[in-house]
This record gives C-alpha cells, structure tokens and sequence, in this order.
C-alpha cells in the first residue's frame, strides 16, 4: 500500500459503537485531516446495556454513551446529531446530506446499524408493541415495566431473553414464546435448552407458539384489558405489553442511494471493509462480508463485530496493515446468568469443564487438536483463555480443556 | 501520606490472580485488587468503571488486566483504560514488598517505571 494517499476529510457515518470506534482508530493511526461523526439520533449511545441496566434503572443516558464530550474534542472529532445522510459521493470528494447541505470527504465510513425487524402480523405496529433498538426505544417501554405488568416477549433470542430476565427482576409477569429453541444453532441443543430452561426457573411462562394477530383497542374503561396476543397454538394472551425481539434489518439505504452492492441483508464489504464504491467503507450491522472469492460469509451482529470492522477499515483509510483476525466473541446476561461465547461451539466435540448446568461450566468445542469455540456460564475466564487458544492456534488435548490450566497453555507455559 | 495496608503475603497470590483488599479496609470508597502478572504486584481500583465487575476476576495478561463482564481492559500499572466499554481509567494504587508480604498504599500514585 505504498502508493496510499491518506483522505484529507473523512466522514462517518453513524454514532453506535463502530462509527465512534472508528473515530478513535483513525486518530491511534495518526490520521490528522479532517474527522465528522454524523448520527441521526441525539445521544450517541451503547446500545447492549438498554435490555438490562438501563430499563432496571441502574444507568442512566449519560452512563450509556459511548464516550464523552470532552474525548470528542481531544480527538478533534465533529459530531453532527440529528443530521441525516443521503448519499455519499467519495471519488468526487463529497457526502450530501438529506437537506441538501454538502461536507467534503475522500472517504466515508457507513456504521449505519440497523432497526428491529418488525413483527409481520395484523396488529403488529399496535401502540402496546415495543421493539428495542436504540435509546428512544427503552424510554419509551420502561415506564410500562412496572411491577405485575402482563408482558409479553415475542422471540426469545438474545435480546428477547435479556428483556425476559429484566422484566421478571422488575416483577412483571412475563410470557416469552419462540416456535424454535433458541441459539441452538449457535450453541449445540444442551446449553440452548439449559438457557431456555432459565426463563420458567425464573417465573416465565415459555411458550412455543408464533403470533398470528395482535389485537387492540379491546381495553375497557380502566385500560386494564390490554392487547390480546392470538397465537397459532393455545390461548391468547393478554398482555399490558408486547415486545418484539425477533432480530434486525440493515440499514442500507445510504449505501444503495451511493451505488454500493446491497444483498438484503447488508451492504457487501470485503476483508477490508470495502464497499464496492472506491471510498466507501461499511462496519458493523449494516454490513455483510464477502471472502476473497466474492462469496458471501455469515452476517455477524456483535458489538464487538463493530469495533473489529471498525479498526479494519481505519487501518484501510490509513494505508496500513489491518489487525490481525480474532475469534468472533459475544456475551449475554439474563436471569443471573452471564454467558459468553467465543468462536464456533459447535464446530467440533463439545467438552464439558466443570459440571454442566451447575455454574459456573463451559463448554470448549475440539477438533483436530485444537479449539474451535467455547461458551461459558459464568465462567468468563475459560472463554477468554479459549479465545486466546483459538487465536493463537494453540495445540491441545481433550484432556487440557476439560480439566487442565487454560490460561498457562494459551501462554505456551503447559 | 496514607498508611499502607499489610495485604498479607505474596505467595498467596497466584500467578494470572488477584486478592481483593476490601472497601472497609481501603477507606477510598472501593476494594483495592493486587494483581500477580509473571510475577509483578501491581494494585488498581477493583470495580471496573464501566459496570460492576470486579476487576480481581479479570483475564491477567501482559501487564494488562481485562474485565470479566465485557472484555474492557486496564493497564496494571496506570490503570489506563485500553478499550470499549468502559472509557474512564481506574485508580492505581503503590504496592511495596516488604518480608514477603504485599503493602498496598490506597491514594498513592505509583512510581512511573
């Protein structure tokens, strides 16, 4: 990359946690011209603590921002809120706003995210329908957690269950339904069926039924009533609240209106984070990678997914070596329980270390002498020392991830 | 100057662990961790200033410490913050071997190396 030519503006393109990463990697990388962050909302916020301290009320909107204002100046990083984008025009040195206004900029990064993918049933946009997605989202359903709430949690993914785990803390009375197990594709069935099992160890009522009408405006003149949940199986369900955690859809708008490869589900990106427009980078949710042969990779949607894009494509701009590529690697809090999943869990033989079901256990993924994944509850440390081995390709024996000292070997101290 | 704490022996403290001094013991309003990185003693603030975690549960690696709850990591030595989520520093605190034991001095900024 010696004949890179650093950008003299770069714009990013929404304020989560890739676009505000972004910002951070540039100036580490010595990129000195000119940076703006332009995000629609107002608070440029973290969103993984909204389903669990922020609607227990443990943090509030200045607890969930992503830096502070002072880190933005020391960074010399604009930040435009409540602007919106229209089209972003890097070869021709420019990003054009939705008013019409005009920012010059050789290189821009879209961190676009993404929103909640709406419930696609008759009644599905009703006033008692939550989704959570961004700030605005958890203001407006934390009043209605109160305790005895009715709610109901249609999907019980990541998200679906995080909120379950908050609302029964909270004291409402809550159903979850979901017509698959949840993460069992991602987890193997014994650690997704242990998970699950912890929403009616907690009080829940599980069901495993799809919604096919939500209906409203039955309320009698005490608005104790509430929305009547019809499922394809079972009673209806009445419910004070509803809210809907059935994944995301990219935000990709930006990036089809600037003449980008958009799939349905994200705008295409290579190893770089480049789009197809020379200049034009994506990260994060709103962006799908493709491998060296054009072929589409899975979609990842992590938070930490969004910095590691977000250090690639700074190191892209900067004509710089990318980082090197780590294990994909997640977490999740629900019920007490604090789960965390790194690599593929199910891409060899599932180990178990301690005893499952009794946390803290994990379980480490092994195939050909290695580590390929692991997932722990409450046991952290063995994820990260798992991450590590991964990373570092590690060899190891079935013995060594059952019982032997993770942390040595991923030291090369065995 | 503030007295120094007697956070009993080294040898207590495994290599890639921590011990917490508790909160009444450190009167700076949180625990203090002492951490054994390859056998360096370095002390911070316990709670990470991101949510609440104790830092003494952490990943211990390279004079780097990260938290069990969200991977944010600190320097041992400067309480440094390295990474998202959390993105103010903990505190460091000045340790002292003396006979085999860990003297921890909470408020005491440690010597830069």
């Amino acid at each position: 990359m010696s004949d890179h030519t650093r950008p003299e503006h770069v714009v990013v393109v929404g304020g989560g946690v890739g676009g505000v990463s972004t910002c951070g990697d540039l100036r580490r990388l010595g990129y000195t011209g000119s940076l703006t962050l332009i995000d629609s909302g107002s608070v440029l916020h973290d969103r993984p603590p909204l389903s669990k301290d922020f609607l227990l009320g443990r943090i509030d909107r200045i607890g969930l921002c992503l830096q502070r204002e002072e880190w933005f100046a020391q960074q010399n990083v604009t930040v435009r809120t409540g602007e919106t984008v229209a089209r972003v025009r890097p070869e021709e040195g420019y990003v054009e706003l939705t008013d019409g206004s005009r920012l010059p900029a050789e290189a821009v990064v879209l961190a676009t995210g993404g929103t909640a993918r709406r419930l696609p049933v008759p009644g599905g946009d009703g006033d008692r329908v939550h989704y959570l997605r961004t700030l605005d989202d958890a203001e407006r359903l934390q009043p209605h957690l109160t305790d005895g709430a009715r709610v109901m949690v249609i999907g019980a993914g990541l998200i679906g269950a995080e909120i379950a785990g908050t609302a029964r803390a909270l004291g409402c009375d809550v159903t979850i339904t979901d017509p698959a197990l949840p993460l069992e594709a991602a987890l193997g069935e014994d650690l997704a069926r242990w998970l699950h099992t912890r929403h009616a160890e907690r009080g829940a009522r599980v069901l495993d039924a799809d919604v096919e009408t939500i209906v409203h405006g039955l309320e009698g003149t005490d608005g104790s009533a509430g929305a009547i949940v019809h499922l394809t199986a079972g009673e209806p369900v009445i419910a004070d609240v509803v809210i809907v955690g059935i994944g995301m859809v990219p935000e990709t708008s930006v990036a089809a209106a600037s003449g980008a490869v958009v799939v349905t589900d994200g705008v295409v990106v290579d190893a770089h984070q480049r789009t197809s427009v020379p200049g034009l980078y994506a990260i994060g949710d709103c962006s799908h990678p493709k491998d060296a042969h054009g072929n589409l990779l899975p979609r990842i949607e992590h938070w930490e997914a969004a910095i590691h894009g977000a250090a690639r494509a700074a190191a892209a701009i900067c004509g710089v070596e990318p980082p090197r590529t780590q294990a994909e690697w997640y977490w999740s809090d629900r019920h007490g329980v604090h789960l965390e999943v790194v690599g593929n869990p199910v891409a060899g033989e599932q180990i178990v270390r301690g005893t499952f079901g009794e946390p803290p256990f994990a379980i480490l993924s092994f195939a050909d002498g290695q580590v390929v994944g692991a997932a722990s509850v409450n046991d952290p440390k063995t994820v990260r020392a798992a991450r590590r081995l991964i990373d570092r390709r590690t060899p190891v024996t079935a013995e060594d991830l059952a019982t032997g000292d993770l942390r040595k070997l991923a030291r090369g101290k065995s | 100057m503030a007295e120094g704490i007697n956070a009993g022996p080294v040898s207590a403290i495994g290599e890639g662990e921590a011990i917490v001094v508790p909160e009444e013991q450190t009167g700076t309003g949180d625990g203090i961790a002492i951490f054994n990185d390859e056998g360096q003693i370095y002390a911070l603030d316990d709670t990470c200033s991101h949510e609440d975690a104790s830092l003494a549960e952490g990943y211990i690696e390279d004079g780097e410490v990260e938290c069990p709850l969200h991977s944010s990591r600190f320097c041992l030595k400067t309480g440094a913050v390295l990474c998202l989520p959390a993105t103010q520093p903990v505190r460091p605190h000045r340790v002292e071997i003396r006979d085999g034991a860990v003297w921890v001095f909470p408020g005491e900024v440690p010597a830069t190396p």
